[in-house]
């Protein structure tokens, strides 16, 4: 633990290099390989340390100046999930999540209580979100570390009772979508869907996917949104005419950059997951039928889910204002609504108008977690020598930092004993469920 | 010869594309064609506006039906099943 104490002690950027060429070079990358994908990950987190710090100057005394002068009081700055991935594969959890994730994929494989081989390690960061923030709340790694297996065990079972419908309306045989984030909405998407179901007359509407899309089309572009957002602002905060357009410049850089440098994290790690899946789907070749897990990103193109979330961005920043209780300035996660619906349109059976309900629900009960988990939040990035503006800025995502699995995790984890164990039967339940759902399957296609 | 212009989108422009991007990159060099094309990605969202200046769309997710280019589904890239097929067919659609 000391030697783990120390290299997080270097801060992200000389971690991250450090960890990823040891986890390369573990799992039979070459040496020069291993390396530069550390290096690259490295690189990538400066990058977003600097155009996040952009983002948070700028923004910053913006939003300040805006709550001045209109009393709209948003002064926690969503700077996007780019931000929560990189602080938390920065984190001790982060360090051993890989590692963890692929033990925690291979015993549940063994003992036939999933179905899916989850190669989309990138999206492990969702998992050490999850026990990043326990473990700073609770100073604790240990739980830290449960709080990301209980979290994973959810959504793997989440992903093999979805994998059928997303065969059926994504058109992506064989695949399932073992997504942190997009597969913490199936429960409530199907409750709520159950609901509308029963309200005779709302039951029974539709929408046009494709001329919402047309209509909506420009919430699409982020550097359209950010500018625009950026304008909006600078005009609340009563900048002058050049300070208006410099902000709404300088947003548009942000949404488009900030992306950019998570791609750069994404590269690193491209050989570190390419060698984790080769092993894990050698060893489970022979297994009767079994998902590959993707990022819920293959599921983002269907209309119904593009429709409704270019319809949401555009009401997100409305609820931001009129909301009781939000502090949250939507923002770098406008441009990732897609994914909090993108699997509760296979719940809807692709009804666009169903979709938007929920997504707003979602959205709305999302902005006041964001709140709610902003601090702990920002002091997961001040952790990882993350650039956060001195004053009273806080960060937040709407993305992981407003999933509600995360967050019920994270407070039933802080109360030790109670959440735990009630953590615990749920997920050895869901896990007995899924067992035996698997052996009826194979049964009825062995007969 | 000019180069010919491939677009990878998918739901972000960042995530898949770039795994789908890599992929086909190796692909293609190991056919030797790599020199042969250049390669953006994009998010789906924007193929809209993008998607009539170039050759083929190789898409990791649905794309809206009014897209009028040629586009191959890129899941393989992902799953690393059936690399070798789609990557025949991307070559076969654009000529090289």
């Amino acid at each position: 633990m000391k030697v783990l104490d120390f290299i997080v002690s270097l801060g992200a950027s000389v971690m991250m290099p450090i960890i990823l060429t040891i986890l390369g070079l573990l799992l039979g990358a070459k040496f020069g390989k291993a390396i530069r994908s550390g290096l690259t990950v490295g690189i990538g987190f400066i990058g977003l340390n600097l155009v996040i710090g952009m983002l948070s100057d700028n923004l910053g005394p913006a939003a300040q100046q805006m709550v001045e002068r209109t009393g709209l009081n948003l002064t926690i700055i969503d700077v996007g999930w780019p931000a929560a991935a990189a602080i938390s594969f920065a984190s001790k959890v982060g360090a051993l999540i890989i590692p963890l994730g692929l033990a925690i994929n291979i015993v549940m494989l063994l003992t036939r209580t999933t179905r899916t081989v989850n190669i989309d390690i990138w999206n492990y960061w969702h998992f050490a979100f999850t026990g990043a923030l326990v473990s700073a709340a609770t100073n604790s790694l240990v739980l830290g570390l449960i709080a990301s297996a209980i979290d994973m065990i959810i959504v793997m079972v989440l992903a093999d009772l979805t994998g059928p419908n997303v065969e059926k309306f994504n058109g992506l045989p064989g695949v399932s979508l073992p997504h942190g984030f997009s597969a913490a909405y199936v429960p409530i998407a199907i409750v709520i869907n159950k609901i509308i179901d029963m309200i005779p007359g709302i039951k029974d509407i539709e929408a046009d996917p494709e001329s919402l899309q047309q209509r909506f089309g420009i919430f699409g572009e982020p550097m359209i949104i950010g500018t625009i957002l950026g304008i909006i602002i600078g005009a609340l905060a009563g900048y002058d005419v050049r300070g208006v357009l410099n902000i709404g410049i300088t947003m548009g850089a942000a949404l488009v950059l900030i992306p950019k440098m998570a791609a750069m994290l994404m590269e690193g790690l491209i050989p570190i997951s390419d060698a984790a899946q080769e092993f894990i789907q050698k060893k489970f070749k022979t297994q009767s039928k079994l998902f590959i897990g993707l990022d819920s990103a293959v599921a983002i193109g269907h209309p119904a889910s593009m429709a409704a979330s270019l319809v949401l961005v555009p009401v997100t920043v409305f609820l931001a204002g009129v909301l009781p209780g939000n502090r949250v300035l939507p923002f770098a996660d406008l441009a990732v609504i897609p994914f909090m619906l993108c699997m509760i349109v296979p719940v809807t059976k692709g009804n666009v108008f169903r979709t938007l309900i929920i997504g707003f629900i979602c959205i709305s009960v999302g902005l006041l977690i964001a709140t709610n988990m902003a601090p702990l939040h920002t002091q997961l990035a001040i952790d990882a020598q993350f650039a956060i503006p001195e004053g009273a800025t806080m960060i937040a995502s709407i993305c992981d930092g407003a999933n509600p699995l995360v967050w019920i995790i994270l407070r039933l984890m802080e109360t030790k004993a109670i959440g735990i164990g009630l953590l615990a039967i749920v997920a050895v339940g869901l896990v007995i469920f899924n067992y035996k759902k698997g052996q009826e399957e194979n049964k009825s296609i062995a007969a | 010869m000019t180069q010919k212009n491939i677009l990878v989108a998918c739901g972000t422009g960042i995530c898949t594309s770039t795994m789908a991007t890599k992929k086909l990159q190796e692909a293609l060099k190991k056919r030797g064609k790599d020199g042969k094309v250049k390669i953006t990605q994009c998010k789906v969202s924007e193929l809209v506006s993008k998607a009539h200046d170039v050759d083929l769309i190789i898409s990791t997710t649905t794309v809206p039906s009014s897209i009028k280019t040629p586009v191959v589904m890129g899941t393989a890239f992902l799953t690393g099943v059936g690399i070798d097929k789609v990557t025949d067919e991307i070559i076969d659609i654009l000529g090289i």
